[in-house]
C-alpha cells in the first residue's frame, strides 16, 4: 500500500504536512510529495486534509 | 552575495515579516526566506484581522490591501438568532492577504532585511547543540546560509522547529481544519458573520466575511477529529441555500488552525519559534495573524539586539518572559472557556444564544463575565450541562 495525494482535488496548503508525525510530506510551489521511506501509512494526513485528497492505494 | 547573516528568519508571512523587520530596524543583518514564489499566495485564512493591532503595533494597514471595512460582528446561535458587537473593539477590515503579506515584507526589506523567495528551508546546520544555519534549495539551486538566530515562522507546517527538537507536533483533537470559498454573488454587510453548528462546524464555526460589496470568503473550520472539512462547508452553503443560490467560487482556500496552548520552548538555544509555527494563534477565533505580528515583533527585536549588541546566549529567552507576561494569562483563559464551549450541544448554545442579548455579549468580550454568569444561573435549571460554562466564567 501506498499513501497518495490527489493531485486534482489537492489546493496546497499544507494542512497535511503539519500534522504529519514522520515529517514526510513535503510540500514545493504545487508540488506535494509523500515520501515512501518515511511514511508510516497512518493516514492523519488524510484525516486532516480539509478536501479529502489523500487517499491509501494499491500499489 | 555573503551568506553569512545575524538573523535569518523562515518564512514571510506576517509573523516572519515583522519579526524581520523589527531586526533590521536594530541594525541586524538580516534575511528573510520564503519557499513560495510569490509572497501571500496561496491564501489559506479567512483574512479577517481586528484595527487594534495597528495601535499596537504602530503601522498601518495600507488601504489597497483592503477589501473591505468592517465595524461589526455578528454571531448566530444553531436556531439562528443573532447577537452583534457593534463597536471601536469590533471595527477591523478583511484584507488581500497576497497585498498585505507584500506590504509587510517591502517593509521588511525598507528597514534594511534582504529577502529571497522560492527559497525553501529543509535543515538547520549544527555546531554541537548550537544552531548555527540553513540548508535548503534557492531557485533550483543548493543553498546554505549561516546566522547568529533563526526564526522559524513556517506555519502550519511547522517542520524548522521540529527539526531542531522541539515538540511542535499539534494532535488532530489540537488542531482545526480550515476550507473556505472566495465568493461572488453574495449580499454582504458591513460585518463579520459567525455561525455556530454542531452540524455543519463542529467545535468551530462558519464565516462569512465580506471581500468587496457583493463577495466573500466563506467558511468552515472544523475540529480535526471531526474529518474532511470540505465536507461541513458544503452542509454550511445548503442549510443557507437561499442565500447562496446566486454566488459562484472564485477561489478555494484552506489551511491548518491549532488550538491549543502556544508551544514552552518558544526559543531553544539560537533558535526562536513564532506565530502558527509555535500555535500562537486565538484559542476561541482561530485568528493567528495578529498574534504572529505580535510575537514577531518581540523576537525580532530581541533577536536584532543580541546580534548587534554582543548579548548572552540566555539572552533570546527574553522573547519568551516578554510573551508570556503579555499573552500567557490571557491565552490560558480563553483556551478553558473554547475547551468548554466546544462540547455544548446545539441546545445549549441556542439557550444560552435565547438567554443573551448584545449588550450581554460585549460583556464577555471584554471580560466582565458577572452579568453574563447572573442570566445563565437563571436558566441552568432547565439546563444543568451550561454549570460547566459558569464555572469557567467565574475563575
Amino acid at each position: 500500500m501506498v499513501v497518495e495525494v490527489d493531485r486534482d482535488k489537492c489546493i496546497y496548503c499544507g494542512a497535511c504536512v503539519g500534522v504529519c508525525p514522520k515529517m514526510a510530506i513535503v510540500l514545493e510551489e504545487n508540488i506535494i510529495k509523500i515520501d515512501a521511506t518515511k511514511c508510516v501509512e497512518c493516514m492523519i494526513c488524510a484525516k486532516a486534509c480539509p478536501m479529502n485528497a489523500i487517499k491509501k492505494k494499491e500499489k | 552575495m555573503n551568506y553569512d547573516y545575524d538573523v535569518i528568519v523562515v518564512g514571510a508571512g506576517p509573523g516572519g515579516a515583522f519579526a524581520a523587520k523589527e531586526a533590521a530596524a536594530q541594525g541586524a543583518k538580516v534575511l528573510l526566506v520564503d519557499r513560495r514564489k510569490e509572497i501571500g499566495a496561496p491564501v489559506r485564512c479567512g483574512e479577517g484581522l481586528g484595527a487594534g493591532i495597528e495601535e499596537e503595533l504602530g503601522f498601518k494597514v495600507p488601504r489597497e490591501a483592503i477589501d473591505a471595512y468592517i465595524n461589526a460582528a455578528e454571531l448566530y446561535g444553531p436556531n439562528g438568532k443573532k447577537l452583534e458587537l457593534r463597536n471601536e473593539t469590533s471595527r477591523g477590515y478583511v484584507i488581500d492577504r497576497k497585498k498585505f503579506d507584500k506590504f509587510l515584507v517591502e517593509e521588511a526589506a525598507r528597514a534594511g532585511a534582504e529577502v529571497l523567495v522560492k527559497t525553501r528551508i529543509d535543515d538547520l546546520k549544527k555546531e554541537g547543540s548550537k544552531f548555527v544555519g540553513v540548508i535548503g534549495n534557492s531557485m533550483g539551486e543548493k543553498f546554505e546560509a549561516n546566522a547568529k538566530v533563526i526564526i522559524a515562522a513556517d506555519g502550519g507546517e511547522s517542520l524548522i522547529a521540529r527539526k531542531a527538537g522541539i515538540n511542535s507536533l499539534a494532535t488532530l483533537a489540537e488542531t482545526d481544519f480550515g476550507i473556505e470559498y472566495e465568493m461572488v454573488g453574495v449580499d454582504v454587510k458591513d460585518a463579520i458573520e459567525i455561525y455556530f453548528s454542531n452540524y455543519f462546524a463542529p467545535r468551530g464555526y462558519a464565516w462569512v466575511f465580506p471581500k468587496g460589496k457583493d463577495s466573500a470568503n466563506v467558511g468552515v473550520g472544523v475540529g480535526g477529529l471531526y474529518g474532511n472539512a470540505i465536507v461541513y462547508l458544503k452542509r454550511f452553503l445548503e442549510a443557507y441555500k437561499e442565500r447562496f443560490e446566486n454566488a459562484k467560487t472564485v477561489a478555494i482556500k484552506g489551511g491548518i488552525i491549532t488550538v491549543t496552548m502556544y508551544i514552552d520552548e518558544l526559543v531553544k538555544q539560537n533558535l526562536m519559534v513564532i506565530g502558527e509555527a509555535a500555535h500562537q494563534v486565538d484559542p476561541i477565533h482561530g485568528g493567528g495573524m495578529a498574534l504572529a505580528m505580535k510575537a514577531g515583533s518581540i523576537a525580532g527585536r530581541v533577536a536584532g539586539i543580541y546580534a548587534t549588541q554582543n548579548k548572552d546566549l540566555s539572552y533570546l529567552q527574553e522573547y519568551k518572559k516578554e510573551w508570556d507576561k503579555k499573552e500567557k494569562k490571557t491565552f490560558e483563559s480563553r483556551l478553558k472557556l473554547r475547551q468548554v464551549l466546544e462540547k455544548m450541544s446545539d441546545e445549549d448554545l441556542n439557550t444560552i444564544f435565547n438567554a443573551l442579548n448584545d449588550e450581554d455579549l460585549q460583556k464577555v468580550v471584554d471580560g466582565r463575565y458577572d452579568v453574563v454568569v447572573k442570566k445563565l444561573i437563571k436558566i441552568i435549571v432547565d439546563r444543568p450541562s451550561l454549570i460547566k460554562l459558569i464555572s469557567v466564567l467565574l475563575k
